[in-house]
């Protein structure tokens, strides 16, 4: 059985001569209502380079998907006040006690009996099934229990494209259900979160991107066009903590939405010795070093000409912090950089600098035979940053992965997201005492979520977006050179909020070779 | 150059879930880690040195994911390899029929690989004699047919599981120098490898 999955032509390597085109960066600058901050020139613009694909936002990800409609040219402002939204983004109050998705929640939840009330009330489903209507994941449940509901989830697919239609979403009662086609997939999520069908879109594309990262694309389609009832569980087995956890990020990490990073902040003199470090310690088929601290990158060096999309990185992050396994030694596993290239695979070293430490690094190859090079690469880069006593002060920087909001000094301000659009980085400070508790977080990453889908809104974007409700006031900006969002108290006023953009700005540019690594730097 | 100097190369096959990072915990940092299962990703490599004697024998293990997903790949992971644990779980009968499988593979592609049938959570089965699904005499009859080498282990109490590597290093150094006249020990670099082992075929 397994053997005539494989046998024929399976592209395990991206072969070097193969690898995805040069995106074009960004060279004309486009004007901007605020002098000094068009694109490369804001606070944070790396140097020179630019160490990503440059992406616009989100509908990078979603351009696939034909959202009908054009931009309109001209953006306009907008101010909301609302005391209780429905539905949309403030929904904090109703929402739903989800289990904690640590590793413990993850067994439980496919255990679930896919007939309860529990397992009704999740704020969000997310299903994969194949074009024969078979299950391939549920987050909630056991996919087998589920084969009805997915084959009637096909049914409704294929009952409207029978009239050359495409369902894209069904809005119902507080639920959406948004479905994406991806031959030979079909990825739906029902959700109460409140959140625009784009957004959800989005997080379907991930799942669509996490399932290519472990089999590419070529290898998917071929098992579908051997047999249509394949059942894809079976090569994507051990897969489901991978998949948990990127649905987690999903709602936690507001770099999933922003098309963008966040750096760890780290003295510039320690941040160059661990970039140049890194970058001794090359490899004729490294294609990228990545070191990163949890989910938040320390150093990248690429490969002359190639660039990183962040959707890769998302998902490598989330792959190595998925299994235990990357601490139990040094790891050797193939994986597809979807949006690099989807046909084939890469190959990546990842260990961790210590057994204890957090400090993860990933060595990308295209030489399937390159582990001992890479492993040699890995001491090369350690010995060299020992000698250079900047180790220790990586470590130390450690200990503080983030920063309080005060130190910008705006007491109004409790919380901002700052993305610069020519680096690709992205900055936050730590989340203040009313956004500790898990819901509360997850509240507040819908309500960036909210404005973000209004700033990006296919058919009429907005330049900025003021927003009042009885808990914060919030504010958006987004301008060629970078993307904003605040968090205020609710006391404050609209007036206050544009004055803290200016402050907020100037702090980001005094700290930026802190916040932001500013150069990119290839092998 | 910090080269990573690694006399024999060892694998650890089977299907997933039957132990085989646990094997490796346990004899490489003394430890057995409870929670929830974490698949392994792809491979896991980590070389543990052992005294043999008078000599010191440095073992490169690779503990392989199992997983169907990357069957095709795991030739890179066995290819020159000098022992293969093949790890059964002693209460999955399926795991065995798994095991033959791996086994079949080493015989038409790695001929100079010595294989080792483990049979894992011995403590399973000693506590409760109906939980055993795998038979040792079975495994034995199996095991001389192919002129293997077989032992049950525990990783969760460490019963066998250093004799099992021992017993895997003490075969590797009697047999090291007949096999490689010229040679003393391995860079298991898998490029030079790949050309060892043709030549010692041909
Ligand atoms: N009771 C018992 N459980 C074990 C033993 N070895 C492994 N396990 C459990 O079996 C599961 C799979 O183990 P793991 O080593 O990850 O398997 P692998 O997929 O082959 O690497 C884990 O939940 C382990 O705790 C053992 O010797 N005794
Ligand atoms: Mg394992």
């Amino acid at each position: 059985m397994a053997a005539d999955v494989h046998s024929k032509g399976v592209t395990w390597d991206t072969p070097n001569g193969n690898l995805a085109p040069v995106e074009h960066l960004p060279n004309s600058r486009s004007e901007s209502p605020t002098p000094g901050l068009v694109e490369g020139t804001e606070p944070g613009a790396g140097q020179e380079r630019a160490m990503f694909v440059h992406t616009q936002s989100f509908e990078d990800l979603t351009a696939d998907v034909e959202l009908t409609g054009s931009r309109p040219s001209e953006t306009e402002e907008v101010e909301e006040k609302e005391q209780q939204r429905e539905g949309e983004g403030g929904g904090g109050a109703d929402t739903v006690d989800e289990p904690r998705q640590d590793v413990q929640a993850i067994v439980r939840e496919k255990e679930e009996d896919v007939t309860s009330e529990t397992w009704r009330s999740h704020k969000k489903h997310v299903f994969v099934l194949s074009e024969a209507g078979k299950p391939i994941y549920t987050r909630y449940g056991s996919e087998e229990a589920l084969s009805t509901t997915m084959g009637v989830m096909m049914a409704l697919v294929s009952f409207v494209e029978a009239d050359k239609n495409v369902i894209l979403s069904i809005h119902a009662d507080g639920f959406r259900v948004v479905f994406l086609r991806k031959s030979p997939l079909v990825l739906v999520c029902v959700s109460r979160s409140g959140q625009s069908d784009g957004e959800l879109w989005r997080e379907l594309h991930y799942v669509y991107y996490q399932i290519l990262s472990l089999l590419t694309l070529p290898q998917l389609q071929r098992v579908f066009q051997q047999r249509q009832s394949f059942d894809l569980r079976r090569l994507l087995a051990g897969s489901e903590r991978v998949t948990a956890g990127l649905l987690r990020l999903l709602e936690t990490d507001a770099g999933l939405m922003l098309n963008a990073t966040m750096s760890l902040p780290l003295c510039s003199t320690t941040r160059n010795i661990v970039c140049t470090s890194l970058q001794a310690a090359s490899s004729k088929n490294l294609v990228f070093s990545i070191l990163l601290a949890g989910n938040r990158l320390v150093a990248l060096i690429r490969k002359k000409e190639q660039h990183l999309h962040h959707t890769d990185l998302h998902l490598l992050s989330n792959l190595a912090s998925s299994s235990s396994s990357f601490r139990q030694g040094e790891g050797w596993t193939p994986v597809c950089l979807p949006k690099f290239n989807a046909s084939g695979f890469f190959h990546a070293h990842i260990s961790y600098l210590e057994p204890s430490s957090d400090l993860c690094l990933m060595l990308v190859s295209t030489d399937r035979e390159d582990f001992f090079n890479l492993s040699d690469c890995k001491q090369r880069f350690l010995e060299r940053l020992k000698k250079r006593n900047a180790y220790q002060a990586l470590k130390e920087a450690l200990h503080s992965p983030t920063y309080p909001v005060s130190q910008v000094g705006i007491p109004e301000l409790w919380h901002f997201v700052y993305k610069s659009k020519s680096s690709g980085l992205y900055t936050s400070p730590e989340l203040p005492v009313p956004y500790r508790t898990e819901e509360e977080q997850e509240r507040l990453m819908e309500l960036y979520q909210y404005l973000h889908s209004r700033l990006h809104h296919p058919t009429r974007p907005l330049r900025s977006i003021y927003r009042c409700t009885n808990t914060e006031n919030l504010l958006a900006w987004s301008t060629s050179g970078f993307e904003l969002y605040l968090c205020f108290s609710p006391l404050a006023t609209k007036a206050l909020a544009m004055s803290a953009v200016t402050k907020l700005l100037k702090w980001i540019r005094k700290e930026e070779d802190r916040l932001f690594i500013l150069n990119s730097l290839t092998y | 150059m910090t080269a990573m100097r690694v006399d024999a190369k060892v694998v650890m096959l089977g299907k997933e879930s039957v132990g085989k990072t646990s094997l490796v915990e346990r004899y490489v940092h003394h430890r057995f880690l409870v929670g929830p299962y974490q698949n392994t990703i792809g491979a896991a490599f980590v070389a543990k040195s052992i005294n043999v004697g008078d000599k010191v024998i440095t073992l490169g293990i690779w503990d392989t994911a199992g997983s169907e997903r990357y069957e095709a790949m795991s030739r890179i992971y066995y290819r020159g390899a000098r022992a293969a644990i093949v790890c059964y779980d002693l209460t999955d009968n399926s795991s065995f029929q798994r095991a033959r499988f791996w086994v079949k593979e080493l015989q038409t592609f790695e001929e100079h690989c010595k294989i080792y049938l483990c049979g894992t959570k011995n403590d399973l089965v000693e506590g409760d004699r109906s939980a055993r699904q795998v038979d040792f005499h079975d495994v034995q009859d199996f095991v001389e047919e192919i002129g293997a080498q077989h032992i049950e282990t525990s990783s969760k109490t460490g019963n066998n599981v250093d004799a099992l590597f021992m017993k895997v290093a003490e075969d590797f150094s009697n047999s090291a120098f007949e096999l490689l006249p010229e040679e003393k020990g391995v860079n298991l670099d898998p490029k030079k490898n790949s050309y060892l082992y043709t030549c010692c075929h041909h």
